[in-house]
């Protein structure tokens, strides 16, 4: 009850407030610039400021959240060597599935046939995941 | 269909962006005027409005509409900012730690009633009487802009406002425009009395 009554003090104010808003935007723009020269008013400047730190702002706030994992992981290029052995096996062999040529340029591919050991497998993800060819997924369900 | 359905209604981000930067200096000019006038009445700092109101519009928080003017839209944006700052400002309780014997476990937060006390309600209606007042003596050599003036802070407005003054539509922007300019010298910064 007082908090409305305290509250109700104000509205004659937020009523003139607004009626002086109505009054900035219905002013022409002549008599807006004639203003501010005779009051050498710098309040354009004064919002030009505020637009270009704003702008910096939202630019810097985009970088932090492109830079920011997705939901539910971190991307591979975080650590290869968290997955574990068997989904780092998996992927490797569904890239060679999928990626026969470009495995095939690998320079530390293992000749056909040869039994990888973990160390190989996480020494090619790696390597793929250098020339950026690895698809970008997360290592949540694979980590060791 | 709400706005918000359809892209094709709304500005771009990169579209605002563009129509910002492209505001001519007398906009800009209104921009902080509008800025000015709404933070009179709530203890904040112009540019931080401003500011605020940029980073919701270039952010993509709020959207603007194809058929609406952008700075009616910025102002529309610093209004609200305005409105909820008030509140917050309102909201916030005032804390203070106490401890008696002075160890860390026994340390309690007091948080105080937010409801004003009789004497804070009393000094509030002192302080709103006493603005009402210095802003009517303001305008001591002049009766219609007090009659004007009272009808705006009574909630008259429009056309009931107007034949209140008995002014034409000219004549009564003019008195408008008298009563914001002088209300722009004598209080700068904030209302008070």
């Amino acid at each position: 009850m007082t908090r409305k009554k305290n509250r109700r003090q104000r509205v004659p104010l937020d009523r003139l407030t607004d009626a002086l808003v109505d009054d900035i935007l219905a002013t022409p723009d002549a008599d807006l610039l004639k203003e501010a020269q005779a009051d050498a008013d710098n309040g354009a400047a004064v919002a030009r400021r505020a637009f270009e730190r704003a702008s910096r702002m939202t630019a810097l706030r985009r970088l932090a959240a492109s830079k920011r994992p997705p939901r539910g992981g971190r991307p591979v290029g975080a650590n290869i060597r968290a997955l574990d052995p068997k989904t780092a096996r998996g992927w490797l062999d569904e890239f060679m599935a999928s990626h026969p040529e470009t495995a095939s340029k690998l320079d530390d591919a293992p000749a056909a046939g040869d039994q990888l050991s973990d160390e190989d497998v996480y020494g090619m993800l790696e390597a793929l995941q250098k020339r950026g060819v690895l698809k970008q997924r997360t290592i949540d369900q694979g980590r060791r | 269909m709400q706005a918000r359905d359809s892209g094709a209604l709304l500005l771009t981000e990169l579209e605002v962006r563009r129509a910002i930067s492209a505001l001519p200096p007398a906009d800009w000019l209104r921009l902080h005027k509008v800025a000015r006038a709404l933070c009179r009445n709530a203890y904040f700092d112009a540019e931080d409005l401003l500011q605020e109101a940029f980073q919701r519009a270039l952010g993509g928080s709020r959207q603007c509409s194809r058929t609406v003017d952008i700075v009616h839209f910025l102002v529309g944006v610093m209004r609200s900012i305005a409105s909820d700052w008030r509140k917050a400002r309102k909201r916030r309780p005032e804390m203070s730690l106490v401890t008696h014997k002075g160890t860390l476990p026994e340390v309690v937060v007091q948080v105080r009633d937010q409801s004003p006390t009789a004497d804070e309600w009393l000094a509030g209606i002192q302080e709103a009487t006493c603005l009402k007042k210095a802003i009517l003596d303001l305008f001591a050599d002049d009766g219609v802009a007090q009659r004007m003036l009272e009808g705006i802070m009574d909630g008259i407005a429009g056309e009931e406002l107007r034949s209140l003054t008995g002014l034409s539509q000219t004549q009564f922007a003019s008195k408008r425009r008298l009563i914001r300019r002088r209300i722009d010298r004598a209080f700068p910064q904030e209302w008070k009395p």
